[in-house]
């Protein structure tokens, strides 16, 4: 178990949305803009780190039929920790994000990691889980939200691409989402299966 | 029983040290939230009634509040009336604040909390920056000074006793001001003419609602 493989998974291999298709729920709503997506990778690296350590340093002392309700009150408890922080910080982010960053806690891709990863593995190798798989989904956000803030509004990081173009507001809106993200894993599936005969 | 004791006792520790973090978090931000909330009630007072200074706090009967402010011109003191109003927009609640005088002219309009759709309705609230983004990575972008939402700007100057059209215009340019003014009117935001209304409705219920304090006063 490389620490450089373990990292790399959740960009590629496992990546949350793109491969295991999980976390889409975020993926498609906060993708309207690029620094939204951008701090929807911070505000998501940041909790599954924080939770896959915690879990991983008590998972030996949790009994295993009660793990799941600590789990999830760990992830709570760092979700609001994010929460607080940003309307204090950083107000302007915690409205445009809105009620996504609460939901931080439902994102699959946390509980996931601490119940797949985090529950078997040791501290630091759950921090390279969780920093990969952080990246991984934060990437792919930053992807489609680059192609829906230029075509769906014709702006990069809120200001005007071209002077004067009408921009498709469809892109904007959940339909655009979905056949954006829909043309990434036809692209992303055509690049690995073409990889896949090569060898 | 152990198999009671032990579970509740991980549960209740778990929860404690949640508890003391979170508690912890929240004793270090209060303060700069509780700062940041006020600055946004003024900062949107002084959109709501340029020029005016807030002299007294009121509530209704329905224990809302209201905001009186005044002003000096020619010599002659004029009064000036803040309120807040809530109407539904295309996804959630729309909330404004409203700034009239005692003639029911607007004086101006804040979108204070708004969920609306980013691109479309949400550009109630956006600054239309003449910027490009180009303009800015070449550090060649011009400081365009405070600038206002040119969707809520063109409620100022409108009759609050009439009702306030809505038109299809698209964006608002300083050149439509007149034009519209004179019809009463705003133009919507092309792609989102049910949050334009939503916001004209919000307005029509504000003044409606505290129409009769404003007349006594």
């Amino acid at each position: 178990m490389s620490i450089k493989k373990e990292f790399l998974k959740g960009l590629v291999e496992k990546n949350p949305v793109m491969v295991l298709g999980i976390g889409l729920c975020p993926a498609l709503a906060v993708t309207t803009s690029v620094s939204n997506a951008l701090w929807m990778m911070i505000a998501t690296t940041f909790v599954l780190t924080c939770s896959n350590i915690l879990v991983s340093l008590v998972k030996d002392y949790i009994p295993s039929h009660i793990r799941i309700p600590v789990f999830i009150t760990i992830i709570a408890t760092f979700v609001t920790v994010v929460e607080i922080t940003l309307k204090a910080y950083q107000p302007e982010v915690y409205t445009s994000l809105g009620i996504f960053i609460p939901l931080i806690v439902v994102n699959c891709i946390i509980l996931g990691r601490a119940e797949e990863f985090a529950s078997r593995n040791g501290v630091f190798i759950s921090i390279i889980d969780a920093l990969g798989m952080g990246i991984g989904f934060g990437l792919t956000l930053t992807i489609l939200a680059f192609f829906r803030e230029t075509l769906g509004a014709n702006k990069l990081f809120g200001y005007t691409l071209i002077p004067g173009f009408k921009p498709a507001g469809m892109m904007a809106i959940a339909p655009g989402a979905f056949i954006t993200l829909g043309l990434m894993l036809w692209a992303m599936n055509r690049i690995m299966v073409s990889r896949k005969h090569k060898k | 029983m152990k198999d009671i004791i032990k579970p509740a006792a991980v549960l209740a520790a778990v929860t404690f040290c949640a508890s003391l973090l979170l508690a912890t978090v929240f004793a270090v931000t209060k303060e700069r939230i509780a700062f940041l909330d006020s600055e946004a009630e003024k900062n949107a007072l002084a959109i709501v009634l340029p020029g005016y200074s807030i002299t007294d706090t009121a509530k209704t009967k329905d224990n809302k509040i209201y905001w009186v402010g005044e002003k000096t011109e020619n010599g002659e003191t004029i009064n000036g009336f803040a309120f807040i109003s809530e109407s539904p927009g295309y996804s959630g609640t729309i909330r404004c604040m409203i700034g009239v005088d005692s003639n029911m002219t607007i004086l101006g309009i804040s979108i204070l909390k708004q969920t609306e759709t980013p691109g479309l309705g949400a550009r109630s609230v956006e600054i239309a920056s003449k910027n490009t983004f180009w303009d800015v990575i070449t550090g060649s972008a011009v400081d365009e000074g405070i600038q206002f939402p040119w969707f809520q700007q063109q409620f100022a100057g409108l009759n609050g006793n009439k009702t306030v059209q809505v038109v299809k215009n698209g964006d608002w340019t300083p050149e439509m001001a007149s034009d519209l003014v004179s019809q009463n009117a705003v133009s919507a935001i092309t792609g989102a003419t049910i949050t334009s209304k939503a916001v004209v409705d919000c307005i029509h219920k504000g003044i409606s609602e505290y129409n009769d304090i404003i007349k006594k006063k």
